[in-house]
């Protein structure tokens, strides 16, 4: 019994060190429409965690996490993002820092800020059992996709990786949340995850309607509203 | 412990949300080119709306609280100041719209096809804020503040030009972002109640602040940092503002009064709901946020000196003024909640009163805002040149209008909480804000009148749509500044729910 728990804990830190890996991949890529596959993939391994979590703790209503997020994590916004891109530039535009340093600097900020929150969890942990494994492991990853989200925020350019950081930054909340209170009514899950998709659809739009005026997705160009 | 009131089932406030936003559902996807059918719907959805919110009040007023939905649904005096002040608002920005949008052509699009989608997200943009005021539920708080930034998108863009799309661009994902944040802080909340109350209780707002000061120390450090990033942003408090004068600004005028009479708000109503269970365990909070909102308003004040943009320099005064609203609400004694709700109130009135004053001004001019290139207004738009004086004076707090009563009222609370530093800061603020805004209204209805090539028209009054509705609006911040009273109840009512929840502790 015990030694299954353990098999099945170390399912779930593979799946989540997979899931990092997408998120990087989804920031990093280049290409803005492998971004989408990598932002996919993010997703539908963020999906299998949320099962992962409801078969090992037991908890039903979990599934209804697990639908809702294939239904518009990996569906419905990269069907978004997909149809939009089509439309736009293929390639992201040149980001404010260069491929090589933003790797490194993605490299050390998702090691320092994994590493301190697993060794400081109990900072961000509201209750003793969010402390245990793997919660733990779940936690600092939440804080650290949502790190990583902010991150493309600050640097990126491209209005469409904007959209995507954005994404990314919900997708470490939902995690947390799913660790942090899995019982979570499903009025309320629907209401959460819905939220996103209506966001990211209206920026997409509005990115849109700006390259169909400027002929540009940068949104440095979007600075002319200074005093 | 100050009790708030008999808890009694009721669906009224549910109707509240779920009438005007049927209603513009149908605008939105029926009604959008048919003229009548389109009025009718706007006119019975903000008419129920009103009307239950009022029916509501009237209740809650008699010493109830109403509860529906498992007690997803909670509406007290706070909610219900809320939702009459949305709607009332609502109600005249659509009037004073009717006469607005027949502006010309070159201030942009609105002709007939696009007054559905205006009138349509007004409606919209009233259902999600009356369900924001109305939730008890901490994640569906996130989810309804969220709705109503969602509502106010497509208005921020309405005209499609270059900058507006700009401006809401920068809105939707500076709000969305800095929201999420408060999300993080309502998912930790949730999470810690867990801990004390059973699973459904842990959501709702009116159970976890009986268990607030149970929470972990370094963790409600944690979540008031990120509610305060959060809801702050939705506040348009200082250092998270940027978006408000670019939002302001390129939004049609009405909207503009919408945004900055209740949108901005909606996140110290927030902030009401959440940070509060924090302060009687957590005085630092308390000083922190007042500092913030000290030194917010100061800065403010300081940019919107530096406009030359009428809209522009009206969005960094509600910059500067929210600073007072979320001052005085987080002294957490009595005065000073009294007179941040109060300021609240009086802002709505004020601010809005400018905005429609500023939106006929453009309205008289072809779309000209820019205090450089107007002047000697006041012949030609006298009722107009009345109405903003009106407003100017009343923000700069000056009797007898109604921004000196909650002004003074906040003056006192400080003193009383022996914060001489905010209060002299406050003072100060309040002073700026007279002499800018003296001097906005002088040079735009008094200084010299600039020669205009590419308008040769004489600007003439403006119809009796915007003039009426404007001067409504000043009729209230007189009536306020001299009969205070009048808002006594619904004020004294909502301040206690506030403190019920300092009481607690």
């Amino acid at each position: 019994m015990e030694s299954g728990l353990i098999v099945e804990s170390n399912l779930i830190v593979t799946l989540m060190v997979a899931h990092l890996i997408a998120s990087l991949l989804a920031v990093e890529v280049r290409n803005l429409r492998y971004a989408v596959a990598c932002l996919a993939v993010q997703s539908a391994l963020l999906a299998s965690i949320f099962a992962a979590f409801a078969y090992l703790t037991a908890t039903p209503n979990l599934y209804y996490w697990v639908l809702t997020a294939l239904a518009t994590k990996v569906v419905i916004i990269p069907v978004l993002l997909w149809y939009h891109i089509l439309r736009l530039p293929e390639r992201e535009l040149q980001p404010m820092i260069g491929f090589r340093i933003s790797t490194a600097i993605i490299a050390v900020l998702t090691v320092i800020c994994y590493r301190f929150l697993h060794t400081y969890v109990e900072f961000v942990a509201p209750t003793p059992e969010a402390t245990i494994e793997p919660a733990r492991s779940c936690l600092a990853i939440a804080f650290t996709v949502f790190a990583l989200g902010l991150y493309v925020l600050m640097v990126r350019r491209d209005g469409v990786k904007i959209i995507i950081g954005m994404i990314l930054l919900e997708n470490g909340i939902h995690l947390s949340l799913v660790t942090l209170a899995p019982t979570l009514p499903e009025t309320t899950v629907l209401g959460v995850t819905t939220n996103v998709v209506v966001t990211a659809w209206v920026l997409l739009y509005l990115v849109r309607q700006a390259f169909e005026r400027l002929g540009t997705t940068d949104t440095l160009d979007l600075s002319q509203l200074r005093h | 412990m100050i009790d708030n009131g008999q808890i009694v089932k009721s669906l009224l406030p549910v109707l509240t949300f779920l009438l005007p936003g049927g209603a513009g559902v149908l605008v939105l996807v029926f009604a959008r080119r048919q003229a009548l059918l389109r009025g009718a719907l706007t006119v019975l959805g903000l008419g129920a709306a009103l009307l239950t919110s009022g029916l509501c009040a009237a209740r809650v007023l008699r010493g109830e609280v109403l509860v529906a939905w498992h007690m997803t649904i909670y509406v007290d005096a706070l909610s219900v100041l809320m939702q009459l002040l949305g709607g009332m608002l609502a109600v005249l920005v659509a009037c004073y719209s009717i006469g607005f949008s027949r502006h010309v052509p070159r201030m942009g699009d609105f002709s007939s096809g696009r007054r559905g989608v205006y009138y349509g997200l007004i409606l919209l943009f009233l259902a999600t804020m009356n369900w924001t005021c109305s939730t008890n539920n901490i994640v569906m708080l996130w989810v309804s503040l969220e709705a109503t930034t969602l509502a106010m998108t497509f208005q921020v863009t309405f005209y499609w030009k270059r900058e507006s799309i700009e401006a809401g661009y920068k809105y939707l994902l500076l709000v969305a972002v800095g929201v999420a944040f408060a999300l993080f802080g309502c998912v930790l909340v949730y999470s810690a109640g867990l801990a004390f109350l059973p699973g459904n209780e842990a959501l709702l707002l009116s159970s976890l602040r009986k268990i607030a000061h149970q929470i972990p120390a370094n963790l409600v450090l944690l979540t008031a940092a990120f509610f305060i990033a959060g809801f702050g942003t939705k506040t348009g408090l200082l250092p998270f503002h940027a978006w408000v004068p670019d939002a302001h600004s390129e939004a049609p005028t009405p909207v503009s009064a919408l945004l900055s009479g209740v949108v901005l708000k909606i996140g110290a109503y927030a902030l009401a709901r959440t940070l509060i269970m924090f302060a009687p365990q957590y005085p630092p909070i308390v000083v922190f946020v007042a500092l913030l909102a000290s030194v917010g308003m100061l800065i403010a004040i300081f940019m919107a000196w530096a406009q030359d943009d009428l809209k522009r320099l009206l969005a960094y005064h509600s910059v500067s003024q929210m600073g007072y609203v979320v001052e005085g609400l987080g002294m957490g004694t009595y005065l000073g909640i009294y007179g941040g709700l109060f300021h609240l109130i009086n802002h709505t009135v004020f601010k809005s009163l400018l905005f429609l004053s500023v939106g006929a001004v453009m309205y008289a001019t072809g779309g000209l805002r820019k205090m450089s290139q107007l002047g000697g207004l006041g012949r030609h738009m006298p009722i107009t040149a009345f109405c903003f004086f009106v407003g100017a004076l009343a923000m700069g707090g000056l009797p007898p209008f109604n921004g000196f009563m909650s002004k003074f009222t906040l003056f006192l609370a400080l003193g009383q909480r022996r914060l001489l530093w905010a209060a002299v800061v406050s003072v100060v603020t309040g002073l700026l804000t007279l002499a800018c805004m003296v001097h906005a209204a002088y040079k735009v209805f008094w200084g010299r009148p600039v020669a205009n090539p590419s308008d040769a028209r004489e600007p003439r009054e403006v119809p009796a749509w915007m003039t009426v509705t404007m001067l409504l609006l000043a009729a209230a911040c007189v009536l306020l500044g001299v009969y205070p009273q009048i808002a006594y109840p619904v004020l004294d009512r909502a301040t206690k729910c506030i403190l019920s929840v300092l009481g607690s502790g």
